[in-house]
């Protein structure tokens, strides 16, 4: 009796320990001197790298699905795909760049790239570039004709968005886009392991030119603390998102701070409670000093805000900012609810900051702290005096009009502020009616001009994204977009 | 038959309440698909209505679940709502991994238990086993160390500073130490203890002292001891398997594992129904099977002595406890005691950010924080909290471990599908329907952690009902009643307390865990594990913010467990008579 019951633990300790090998991700764990670039992420995909959510900047920053068009550093379009463009009223002409291919041979045609955007339109949900927007795909011959259901000065800015790129027609299938292998770019998918990694190779014979890095090793570390340790430990050569409490554990030189289009901001309930009264909201602006949270929640590693738009988008800086500031009342006595939630880690210690600096002013300060899940319908109906959010403020478009116009617009869907001015939405419509350049910049920084005199929102600072590079990277992107990480030129030196 | 039955009903009813998740928590399905696969996205109602027509959400919770449990039947446990991926083969990849990861942080348990255990064995069968019960003191402060804290400085000590092995991922077996061993320890301690605490018992039973005159060898009382002191354990064998299984999500996070904890815990928030419910019934079904195991082999074990009625109880025990003895919980206990007073006496809230990260210093006796927070004050201060919480926790699961102890059967399919719940899952659920909290997460951790002292107490209710002396008793004319109150009890009783205070420091840490997810106790209130939560990040820089709930914690633990070797067994003078 014991003999055989030894015997059956023995097989049964040994099971695991015969799967082990198949248990393992197939991602090679270490490369060296191959020239391969190990590349640790922050978020792991969630939809098998599908390009129709969010793991749609993984493929961008990768170089191995691309878009028609490209942004430069402005929010301009440039060629990519598609080599030049037209438009007629709704209907936006696109001529296909010749002699590109597919990484699984399949040359790029009008129609594969008809198929890729009409996917794309009729996804659920669509792509959030394609909010509000309802778009026709026709090919004929080497062009592409994109129709709007209302004319759109923006549609080439909005094909530049990750979320559009144009993929082989083996991706589609069953309802499913898995990218493997069915892009254009530098590198090419070969395997994607679940949540932990994903392989690429280089493209040799990318239509752009020569590609240096002999492959991309792509893990996926949510943590930031180990994160910051496989730059440490020399098991990653680019590391993105690194958090602020490791940014010092690392050398100077391996770390780059990126400004985000990312703008912490409270927004003050403009229509209920206390916060409706405009002196009220300049109590509050006086009250906060946000210098403090830079230099002590953010370590410097921030950027203090001048106005709405952060020094992510360079024009920004040309603003007139605040004109008219309204005179600010007396606070002693004024309870106020501030809510913010914890899905990003520096919010709640921002909230505790900032309801001492209000209560040190004389208001009384009651935090509520939830996960964002739980706190966003309340949020939006209105339910706190003061909400504290991270918010991005150009999405795929290159262009902040969206952001302001759902946060501040009258009948905005992220309207927290529960705000609505008709000067304010005046000046958003004349901007999003006028095409891409000075006069759509000069007519948005007039929005914001007349949001920040309301005192609707008050925005404290603007994030940077901290990047991590080993020592013999060179060329690595830094893209305050997150769009783009690893170039054809990246390599390790 | 009729357990099977009450663990298929309680498994039903589980899967049932997953289902209803999100008509339950009244957050849209919709609005968490959306975040989950585009997290920026406006909500408008067009790209909801696009979801919820895609998922065919409109049909209703009831549909839905019936169509789930249709498709179960064929052996089709759907597609995610999020990826679109069919589920079966990611929760098969995610268990794979998990199992693997589970076996090898359970060799390492077994080895800490065995070398905790050791020193006690060799005493025991040379009978030398004094007054004191050693190995306890570096077993109670193991149970209480918390993974995700051994598991980060195990990854910078190691992984960084030593590069020894890898910091983190999933490609190999050298990927499988670190997360094992922060595993393994607390694991280990906990076993370690539960054997420790069963084998001087063991020692002092009457057929060790006749083995040794009769001339047996020290290594056969020793196997005899072990086999005596086991049957009661086993059954919480299983229990470490699950846990170890589907409860290592803050271990899976940090190290990069994609293990079904992290991937259950993943579903979960973005409502991917279909995921989860392909978690949890994997999760159910092992569980069960390492319920039902442990079950097995305690009977295995204990072979037919149980069904006779044969076994004699444990002797009563040892004498008084020395004044040696009380000196040291009575130190630890004002240790502790002076610390939270002197915390509770300052001010837990301050925000200083230009005192941030400051070493121990007059001003500040323990550092502040990352946010410039005095650390004595928020330990002090969050003592009422997780202490306050952990206690009521145990205290539940005493009395009613008492009660359930005599109707096993009662209980069992319950009891069993609370073990083959992670503690997260059931903080994620509990969360769901009345928000994270302190009180969320401690009734979360009370739900599944119940089982493990009501088995404790079933096995030691079986056992002692089962004792020959008790048939004499019977014969002799003594009422049922008389002799549970009389005989049974008082021996259940003590063991399951000393059980119970044991685990104090260990709910302390489930409810610490479920705050590092995110699912308990929300800032900026104090908590110890959030306090350990908010400065782990910072262990390199301000490591004495970072280990001062650690060690608060270490100091429960050994507390709890130097008084619970104070607190001695009811005498049972009737029976010695």
């Amino acid at each position: 009796m014991p003999v055989s019951r030894r015997s059956l633990l023995a097989a049964a300790s040994a099971v695991p320990v015969l799967g082990l090998a198949a248990c393992f991700s197939e991602g090679s764990s270490g490369s060296d001197a191959s020239g391969r670039i190990r590349v640790a992420h922050m978020q792991p995909p969630r939809s098998g790298l599908s390009p129709l959510t969010d793991d749609a900047f993984k493929l961008s920053r990768w170089a191995t699905a691309e878009t028609l068009v490209v942004l430069d550093t402005d929010g301009e379009a440039l060629p990519w795909l598609a080599t030049e463009w037209t438009q007629l009223g709704a209907a936006w002409t696109f001529t296909v760049r010749e002699g590109v291919s597919f990484h699984d041979g399949t040359p790029l045609t009008a129609e594969a790239i008809a198929n890729s955007l009409t996917v794309a339109a009729e996804a659920a949900p669509k792509p959030r570039i394609l909010d509000g927007v309802d778009l026709t795909v026709e090919a004929a011959g080497s062009t592409v004709t994109v129709t709007t259901a209302e004319v759109d000065p923006l549609l080439p800015h909005r094909l530049s968005s990750p979320q559009l790129a144009v993929l082989a027609a083996k991706a589609y299938r069953d309802g499913i886009v898995d990218p493997v292998g069915a892009g254009s770019g530098a590198f090419v998918l070969t395997a994607v392991d679940g949540t932990s990694s994903a392989t690429l190779d280089r493209n040799e014979d990318w239509w752009g030119g020569e590609v240096k890095a002999a492959g991309i090793d792509a893990t996926f570390v949510p943590d930031g603390t180990a994160r910051a340790g496989k730059l440490r430990a020399g098991e990653a050569d680019i590391v993105e998102s690194i958090p602020v409490s490791q940014a010092s554990l690392l050398e100077e030189d391996q770390i780059t701070e990126v400004p985000m289009p990312r703008t912490c901001t409270l927004y003050l309930n403009c229509s209920a409670g206390p916060m409706s009264e405009p002196a009220v909201r300049a109590a509050v602006r006086e009250a906060i000093d946000a210098t403090a949270l830079v230099e002590g929640v953010y370590d410097n590693r921030a950027d203090l805000a001048e106005g709405l738009l952060g020094p992510a988008i360079p024009w920004a800086a040309e603003r007139a900012g605040r004109t008219e500031p309204t005179a600010a009342a007396v606070a002693a006595g004024t309870a106020i609810t501030l809510g913010t939630f914890t899905d990003r880690a520096e919010l709640p210690e921002v909230a505790q900051v900032l309801q001492q600096q209000l209560q040190d002013a004389g208001f009384t300060v009651e935090l509520d702290i939830r996960e964002y899940a739980n706190i966003e319908a309340d949020a939006l109906d209105g339910a706190f005096d003061a909400f504290l959010l991270s918010r991005a403020t150009v999405l795929d478009s290159g262009d902040p009009v969206a952001y302001m116009y759902s946060d501040f617009g009258s009948d905005g869907s992220f309207n927290l502020s529960q705000f609505a001015d008709d000067g304010v939405d005046a000046a958003l419509d004349a901007a999003s009616a006028t095409l891409p350049g000075d006069e759509r910049r000069t007519a948005i920084l007039a929005a914001e001009t007349a949001i920040l005199n309301a005192d609707a929102a008050i925005p404290l600072l603007h994030e940077r994204v901290i990047q991590g590079d080993a020592a013999g990277v060179v060329g690595s992107r830094k893209d305050p977009r997150e769009r783009e990480l690893v170039g054809p030129e990246t390599h390790l030196a | 038959m009729r357990t099977v039955l009450a663990r298929l009903g309680a498994l039903v009813v589980l899967l049932a309440i997953v289902g209803l998740l999100p008509w339950l928590s009244r957050n849209d399905p919709a609005l968490t698909v959306l975040r989950a696969k585009s997290a920026e996205q406006e909500a408008t109602p067009e790209a909801l209505d696009a979801i919820r027509a895609d998922l065919g959400l409109d049909a209703g919770p009831l549909a839905l679940l019936g169509r789930w449990a249709a498709g179960l039947l064929r052996g089709d446990l759907g597609t995610s709502w999020v990826s679109g991926y069919p589920v079966g083969p990611a929760v098969a990849s995610g268990l794979a991994t998990s199992l693997t990861l589970m076996a090898c942080a359970l060799a390492v348990a077994l080895l800490l238990a065995a070398a905790l255990c050791a020193p006690t064995i060799w005493r025991g069968m040379r009978g030398q086993l004094g007054e004191g019960r050693p190995g306890g003191a570096i077993g109670a402060i193991l149970v209480a160390c918390p993974e995700f804290l051994i598991a980060t400085l195990g990854l910078i000590v190691v992984g960084v500073w030593l590069g020894w092995l890898p910091t983190s991922g999933w490609t190999g077996p050298a990927n499988l130490v670190l997360p094992a061993v922060a595993m393994g320890i607390p694991a280990g301690a906990m076993i370690g203890r539960l054997v420790g605490d069963a084998l001087p018992g063991a020692f002092d039973e009457r057929w060790v002292a006749l083995w040794r005159t009769a001339g047996v060898t020290e290594g056969r009382i020793a196997f005899g001891a072990l086999r005596r002191a086991l049957p009661p354990v086993m059954p919480q064998f299983g229990m470490v398997v699950v846990a170890l299984t589907g409860g290592a999500v803050a271990v899976e996070t940090i190290f990069a594992i994609p293990g079904i904890g992290r991937t259950a815990l993943g579903a979960a928030k973005s409502q991917d129904l279909p995921l989860l419910q392909g978690c949890v019934l994997a999760l159910m079904c092992l569980g069960l099977a390492a319920g039902a195991a442990g079950h097995l082999a305690r009977r295995a074990m204990l072979g037919s002595g149980l069904r006779d009625a044969a076994l004699s109880p444990p002797p009563p025990p040892r004498g008084p406890s020395g004044a040696r003895q009380c000196a040291i919980p009575v130190s630890l206990a004002a240790v502790l005691v002076v610390i939270v007073v002197w915390g509770l006496l300052r001010d837990p809230l301050t925000v200083d950010v230009t005192a941030k990260l400051l070493n121990p210093s007059w001003a500040h006796p323990l550092g502040t924080d990352a946010l410039g927070r005095d650390v004595l004050a928020r330990l002090g201060h969050g003592a009422a909290n997780t202490v306050g919480a952990a206690v009521a926790v145990c205290l539940c699961g005493f009395v009613l471990s008492l009660g359930l102890g005599f109707a096993p059967r009662v209980s069992t399919g319950a009891a069993d599908v609370a073990n083959a719940v992670p503690a997260v899952l059931a903080g994620v659920l509990v969360a769901a329907a009345i928000g994270p909290g302190t009180a969320g997460a401690a009734i979360a951790v009370a739900v599944v952690s119940w089982p493990n002292l009501t088995a404790h107490a079933a096995a030691l209710t079986h056992e002692a009902r089962a004792a020959s002396y008790l048939a004499a008793q019977r014969a002799l004319g003594a009422s049922p009643r008389w002799i549970t109150v009389r005989h049974v009890l008082p021996h259940v009783a003590g063991p399951l307390a000393r059980h119970a205070v044991l685990r104090l420091p260990g709910t302390a840490l489930a409810i610490a865990s479920l705050g590092f997810l995110g699912l308990g106790t929300q800032p900026p209130t104090p908590e110890w594990g959030l306090l350990l939560d908010e400065s782990r990040a910072y262990v390199e820089v301000a490591p004495a913010a970072a280990l001062a709930p650690a060690v608060a914690i270490a100091f429960l633990a050994a507390l709890t467990m130097s008084s619970a070797n104070l607190t001695r067994l009811p005498r049972r003078r009737t029976a010695a008579a």
